[in-house]
């Protein structure tokens, strides 16, 4: 059994090669929670993370499988299913905390792919793609239903775009810095104050706009907290 | 946990409102003393304190925002808007003494939101209008903070029926962190509580449509 | 975030113990653990530590700064300064109170340690809505706030965060046109 269980550790996605780079299990992981904070955190829809997730995935179903060999009770195999348990709380609080947000602007999201230049990389899941759609499709459904069809002609319908509110880019966030920065414009909130720059010293925290450090998020540069 | 079902859309709070918000569909009923620079023919049922058949040119009568907003043009004047007394001068000079003395929901309770409204209508008062208005929510943080944060278990009511409708929505926001942290340290996180209803339970005061 | 997902998070940092039983390396996904001998001290992760102590096979040695002592020391540095003392652990709050109330047997005054915890959190608490109020006051942009902790950061962030927003947009009404060109007509 100790066999069956410890070919996990290298299976790290051979595969995988056309990625520039290839994670071992314990950076995966380590990613994954990353995503899922900044995705908690951030008030816009971040980049989907569909490849991490499928890698996270596979690694569950290959542990699960090496599992169903092992008999009840085994003191291991509880640790591994444990362990098991807590990798799918994060992966599931991840994809839920997308989710609502996109049931939250599913308008903009849904511009936002329309708007999208045919190479750049889709920041929705084909499933998320499927379920944004549906979500606007119902959604309209319902209000016509319910209230537009009985109003007078020329008001019959809602645009969307306008009446669901947009993720405010400008909502501050706590954030932890991983790579060290230098020279970031912090813009002033007042007349009578200045633009500066600050550096971002590595495992410094800060509290700053979103917008500001957006592109550090996307790059990993910071950790939203 | 903080997944809900049901997600409310907030107020938008300043010049734009949300279309689907329920605190800024009650505050675009507000209303708002205005008076007519036209006539408005065949509409004198709308203003039940003459029996004429018009609404005459240089009518003084209330109107819920919305309907400020839609009739309101800067070029053609069809109605000018009067600004509500908590936002004139006097009262500005009391909010810039101690914003804290004054009873906000008495004065609101949309206080922040109608302020953040009126500039869309002209007037050279609105920019002391709007500085006015933050330096209010600046000056009132302090208390609005400490009293949701230290003030669990304690009776709260008599500050909290002085809050306006956004402080409020902060104070609960407040109180549900610290409420959370609480159940936490307790070791009863995961219990589910009704709590939030009872809180969320707020009584609107209605103004009066005739004097 | 709920604060048991805080405490989630937590539970990942790790711990010694001292197992009274045998078992081989074990790889988890995350990274491999053990072996395991008894009367051998081995790191494991908080949540493995815990289960394990619940099922009575090991003792959970605490950690370095788990003390009374060194604790009385902090509160009274934490009570000196105005400002936010670097803590040993980001997880303080958490770890006292899973190890407190899961392996108390194991950790000697365990009384004092949770009521030092308390005032120390109860100091820092107090600082950062000191903090917060003349962050919204100076309408400061930037806030540097090393040594802050998650879990403190997480009793105050949607209160803080909402009141900076609503500050944010009553401050863009002193520009006019603005954010007024879509406020009409849906």
């Amino acid at each position: 059994m100790a066999d069956a269980l410890s070919e996990a550790s290298d299976l790290s996605g051979g595969e995988e090669s056309q990625d520039e780079d290839v994670l071992t299990p314990p950076e995966l992981i380590a990613r994954l929670e990353e995503a899922w904070l900044n995705e908690k955190f951030s008030p816009e829809l971040l980049e989907n993370k569909s490849e991490l997730v499928e890698c996270v995935m596979e690694q569950l179903t290959h542990m699960e499988e090496n599992l169903q060999r092992v008999k009840k009770g085994d003191l291991k195999a509880s640790i591994h299913r444990m362990e098991i348990d807590r990798i799918r709380f994060v992966l599931s609080s991840f994809l839920r905390s997308r989710l609502q947000k996109i049931e939250k602007f599913f308008p903009h999201v849904l511009e936002k792919e329309k708007s999208r230049a045919d190479g750049d990389p889709s920041f929705l899941s084909p499933e998320e793609f499927a379920f944004a759609k549906e979500y606007l499709a119902n959604t309209e459904v319902y209000l016509k239903a319910v209230a537009l069809r009985h109003m007078p002609p020329n008001l019959q319908s809602v645009d969307m775009l306008k009446a669901v509110p947009e993720p405010c880019l400008d909502s501050f966030v706590f954030l932890r810095v991983k790579e060290r920065q230098e020279n970031i414009l912090v813009e002033p909130e007042t007349d009578d104050q200045r633009d500066y720059v600050v550096d971002l010293e590595e495992g410094s925290q800060h509290l700053m706009r979103y917008r500001t450090i957006a592109p550090l998020v996307s790059s990993g540069a910071v950790q939203l907290i | 946990m903080d997944t809900q079902s049901y997600m409310p859309v907030p107020p938008g709070v300043g010049m734009e409102e949300n279309f689907l918000s329920l605190d800024d569909i009650l505050l675009s009923h507000e209303r708002l003393p205005c008076k007519t620079d036209t006539s408005f023919p065949k509409l004198g049922f709308l203003e039940k304190t003459s029996e004429s058949h018009d609404i005459p040119e240089n009518t003084k009568m209330e109107m819920p925002l919305w309907m400020a907003k839609g009739l309101y043009e800067r070029k053609r004047h069809v109605i000018s808007v009067d600004l509500p007394k908590v936002y004139r001068e006097g009262w500005r000079t009391v909010f810039g003494a101690d914003a804290n003395m004054v009873d906000l929901h008495k004065m609101g309770p949309y206080y922040y939101g109608l302020g953040s409204q009126i500039l869309h209508f002209e007037n050279a008062e609105n920019p002391e209008i709007a500085q006015s208005i933050l330096q209010t929510f600046i000056g009132r943080f302090r208390r609005t903070m400490d009293s949701s944060q230290n003030a669990y278990n304690e009776d709260m009511s008599a500050l909290l029926e002085r809050l306006d409708c956004l402080e409020r929505a902060l104070f609960r926001s407040g109180q549900n962190g610290l409420n959370a942290f609480q159940l936490w340290e307790r070791g009863r996180a995961s219990q589910l509580t009704a709590s939030s209803l009872v809180t969320n339970y707020r009584k609107r005061k209605i103004t009066e449509l005739h004097s | 975030m709920d604060p048991s997902e805080v405490e989630f998070l937590a539970e990942k940092e790790m711990v010694k113990i001292i197992p009274n039983f045998s078992l081989d390396k074990i790889y988890l996904i995350g990274g491999d653990l053990g072996p395991f001998n008894p009367g051998l001290t081995v790191e494991v992760p908080v949540w493995l530590a815990l289960n394990l102590k619940q099922r009575q096979k090991c003792r959970i040695v605490p950690p370095e700064w788990m003390d009374a002592d060194k604790l009385e020391e902090i509160r009274e540095q934490e009570r000196r300064e105005d400002t936010f003392t670097p803590i040993p652990s980001l997880h303080y709050m958490e770890l006292t109170k899973l190890l407190l109330n899961h392996a108390a047997d194991n950790i000697p005054r365990a009384d004092e340690i949770r009521t030092l915890v308390k005032d120390i959190w109860d100091t820092r608490i107090a600082k950062l809505r000191l903090s917060a109020d003349s962050f919204i006051n100076q309408q400061e942009a930037h806030a540097r706030l090393d040594n802050l902790t998650l879990m403190e950061i997480n009793t105050t962030r949607t209160f803080l965060l909402d009141s900076l927003n609503c500050m944010y947009k009553l401050r863009s009404n002193l520009q006019p046109g603005s954010g007024s060109g879509k406020a009409h007509d849906y």
